[in-house]
């Protein structure tokens, strides 16, 4: 059985879908990374916020002067483009920093976190370990590679489709049609399409068309027969997603990578398509045999990937209201959240308490984010106490009053507006302080 | 190109088998039939956001800055009666239209899109005509120095609360002794009328641009993202009446972090004392823009119309409505025998009060309004699917 999996994994199959998964995924980083600083979002995420939201763990990570993370994304981007072209330790170098470059980039400020990006920075991480002696410049026809490179890739894929559609069956989106029923509405005045999303079934049908979409393609994308059909499921879902949404490349970004699932021969021809053949085929690496430790890294990374998402169940409550065990699990426009938080600080020498004004520490994109999530709730409120300790005022103490409407309910309160922050530590344990939602 | 012409690479060229694609073709035929028919069977709870925009332009935007410019004529007149004869009647007109023009300009104040918001070195036209608390020392010194500039950083020296300190110098300041700083300080006059002068610069440009293109511009932008007329409109709204809680009540009550004590001094038009007049203006016209009302009490579209015909939006509005009955009943116990200033000083619960009822009432304004009817605040991608 073990010999059998070793076997399956070890077993050789052309480069050619490999070569091309690098050529399109580096394109679309480098299209990316253009983006972001096109747009002046290096400005507005990184250098002009005072406070950066962390990511638990990860709180030593700085933003850095302008200057550097311009630097930072001419290095990604020179990255990107030698992940699609280099060969043997240069591939190897490139695929590093641009893991680096871009995780980096995603760790400042957790405000701005999303599936997709992370998403994008496991599949920079994986592509470190990819064969590396081949190029778009390889003879294809010739090139092989273990099949354990492009299945974690696939496999990859496949976790995320499938896990976003498992999450999407829960009572909102199925029964009520929530938030669809907020959003589809909201965009009627799209042209042509508008009309459709007006409808009053619309949401139902959307909600359900995704939920089965998200949990079923990747199936007819590796069956053969449906692949053409499914690719342009792929390509309509997401152009839709894409319209109706403000949810930048990643349609583009879906719509590139699920190419993988294509042929052999397919992949031959869409690398020639864009670059010549070159260089002869270099001498394999002679390890290429025995890959029996990689092969239990692979599994382990698998085994990791498919249980992380679950450990919401370890936690008490709706995971929607408390969003402990939320993130990293593919749970994607799931529902509609939005908060008020008002936070008071006390000096406890004088007793007096005083309303912060949010704006003068946040942006707006900070504020709302922070404003529905009790761990971002706690970091903001321990920042506060640090920064009116250090202007004169006695020991503080943060209280926070934060009102939180899901999928259209009526706005309650989050969390305990009595604890005083200061004394709550985050940590993945049970956030004692959080309100649960009781109907 | 490797010498053999262009291949597509699209997937078609592989695959030849397309029988499995029956399936899918009967389904986008169902899901492109249903489109048509959806044309005919036009939702009925469909709101014409365009029809609500419009309102907003023409019964509240426009007529507001047009006011305003109209006001700020008159002010001018008086100032100029007053610079060739400084006699107190004169100056007591020159601040009875400052008063009316100031009132005309809250209803206006939620207004900073288009050509009112932040373009270039200029900031919204709220902070640069309305800053407030001002700077005595700065305005001191461009009095002494002759020094007049209405178009540098300084917001705190300019705009109606500065005349308002050139006019009035204080609440305890008597009618005769501010006359008599306007004889001796020569470009006193001066800075009283370039100040105005300025205003109006700034008024007359905004009021040209929606009266020729913006207001096609405005309501043509009818969707719900970012830049859309309805997102910039919803995100003025909820800061201006954010202003009033966290601006006008909290910093003279002393409630933000690290003050000490209350600084009645602090509130809004403190040297006129009209601050209690002013505040009620405010609060009213954040009504009427909920309401959609226009300034004679005529209703139209607006955000609560737009609510009622969303999920669970006519809960909301119930609990909003409720709520702004409070704010407005703790707004009327407030004493209108003092300056809001005294007030404060002297017993400020009832303006405590306000304040609460203030504050719970701003996640229906902030967080259930905009998360209900879908609108996007931030330019930032979201979560993708």
């Amino acid at each position: 059985m073990i010999e059998k999996a070793h076997q399956f994994f070890n077993t050789k199959i052309p480069a050619a879908p490999l070569v091309s998964f690098r050529l399109i995924f580096g394109a679309l980083m480098v299209f990316s990374a253009i983006r972001f600083m096109y747009l002046g979002w290096i400005e507005d995420h990184f250098t002009e916020p005072l406070f950066h939201f962390k990511y638990y763990g990860f709180s030593w990570v700085k933003s850095a002067s302008r200057f550097t993370l311009y630097a930072i994304h001419m290095l990604m981007i020179l990255s990107a483009i030698g992940i699609m072209f280099l060969q043997g330790i240069a591939y190897r170098i490139a695929a590093v920093v641009l893991f680096l470059t871009f995780t980096y980039t995603e760790l400042i400020d957790l405000t701005y976190y999303l599936n997709h990006y992370y998403f994008v920075s496991l599949i920079c991480f994986l592509l470190i370990f990819m064969p590396s002696y081949v190029s778009p410049f390889s003879n294809l026809k010739n090139t092989q590679i273990k099949r354990s490179s492009i299945f974690i890739l696939k496999a990859q894929i496949a976790i995320l489709y499938v896990y976003a559609g498992l999450a999407k069956i829960n009572y909102d989106w199925l029964i009520e049609a929530l938030p669809l029923k907020i959003w589809l509405p909201a965009n009627d005045n799209i042209f042509l399409l508008g009309p459709l999303f007006a409808w009053k079934y619309s949401p139902y049908i959307f909600s359900w068309a995704g939920m089965l979409y998200d949990t079923f393609i990747v199936l007819f994308l590796v069956y053969t027969p449906t692949r053409v059909w499914a690719y342009l499921t792929v390509i309509l879902f997401h152009s839709l997603t894409g319209i109706l949404f403000q949810i930048g490349v990643f349609p583009l970004v879906m719509i590139g990578i699920a190419s993988i699932f294509f042929s052999d021969a397919w992949h031959v021809k869409l690398v020639r398509f864009f670059v010549k053949e070159k260089a002869p085929v270099r001498k394999q690496n002679s390890l290429s045999s025995n890959y029996t430790l990689f092969n239990y890294l692979i599994l382990g990374y698998l085994v990791f990937q498919v249980l992380f998402p679950w450990r919401y169940v370890l936690y008490p409550g709706n995971l929607f209201w408390t969003e402990e065990g939320y993130r990293f699990s593919w749970r994607v426009m799931l529902m509609e959240k939005a908060g008020t938080a008002t936070f008071y600080v006390k000096d406890n020498k004088t007793g007096r308490e005083g309303i912060v004004n949010n704006t003068e520490f946040l942006n707006p994109h900070q504020e709302k984010q922070m404003a529905m999530q009790p761990d971002m709730i706690l970091q903001f409120a321990h920042f506060l106490g640090q920064y009116y300790e250090s202007k004169g005022m006695h020991k503080p103490s943060v209280r926070a009053e934060v009102y939180v409407t899901l999928n259209a309910r009526p706005s309650r309160l989050l969390i305990d507006p009595n604890v005083d922050l200061m004394k709550e530590k985050d940590s993945f344990k049970p956030k004692n302080w959080i309100i649960h939602y009781k109907d | 190109m490797n010498g053999k012409g262009i291949k597509l690479p699209l997937p078609f060229c592989i695959y030849k088998n397309m029988k499995k694609g029956l399936f899918y073709i009967i389904i986008s035929t169902l899901i492109f039939t249903s489109c048509k028919r959806d044309k005919d069977i036009k939702n009925q709870d469909n709101f014409d956001r365009e029809a609500m925009l419009k309102n907003y332009a023409e019964e509240l935007i426009i007529p507001a800055y047009e006011e305003l410019n109209l006001s700020i004529q008159e002010l001018l007149k008086s100032i100029n009666s007053f610079e060739s004869n400084i006699t107190l009647q004169n100056l007591n007109n020159v601040k009875l239209e400052w008063q009316k023009t100031y009132s005309v300009w809250i209803t206006a104040n939620a207004f900073n899109i288009g050509p009112a918001s932040e373009q270039g070195l200029n900031k919204s036209l709220n902070e640069e005509i309305a800053t407030f608390p001002i700077s005595e020392s700065k305005i001191q010194s461009a009095v002494e120095t002759g020094n007049l500039n209405f178009n540098d950083f300084n917001r705190d020296a300019r705009g109606f609360l500065a005349l308002e300190y050139i006019l009035f110098n204080g609440p305890n300041t008597s009618e005769d002794s501010v006359l008599n700083l306007f004889t001796i300080q020569t470009n006193r006059t001066l800075f009283l009328k370039q100040c105005a002068q300025n205003i109006q610069t700034r008024v007359a440009r905004v009021l040209s641009e929606w009266q020729t293109t913006y207001k096609n511009e405005f309501i043509a932008r009818n969707g719900t993202d970012v830049g859309s007329s309805t997102s910039q409109l919803y995100n003025e709204f909820v800061k201006s009446f954010e202003t009033i809680k966290n601006l006008k009540i909290e910093l003279p009550l002393g409630k933000r972090p690290g003050q000490i004590q209350i600084e009645p001094k602090l509130v809004e038009a403190y040297y006129s004392g009209l601050s209690l007049d002013f505040l009620k203006i405010h609060i009213q016209n954040i009504e009427r823009i909920y309401l959609g009302q226009n300034k004679n009490g005529q209703d139209g579209l607006g955000f609560k119309d737009y609510l009622e015909t969303v999920t669970n939006g006519k809960e909301l509005v119930v609990s909003t409505l409720k709520q702004w009955e409070n704010v407005n009943n703790t707004l009327n116990k407030i004493p209108t025998n003092a300056p809001l200033s005294e007030i404060i000083r002297n017993n400020s619960e009832p303006v405590e009060d306000l304040r609460i009822e203030l504050q719970k009432h701003t996640r229906f304004f902030k967080s259930d309004m905009s998360s209900l009817l879908g609108i996007a605040i931030t330019y930032s991608s979201g979560d993708g699917d």
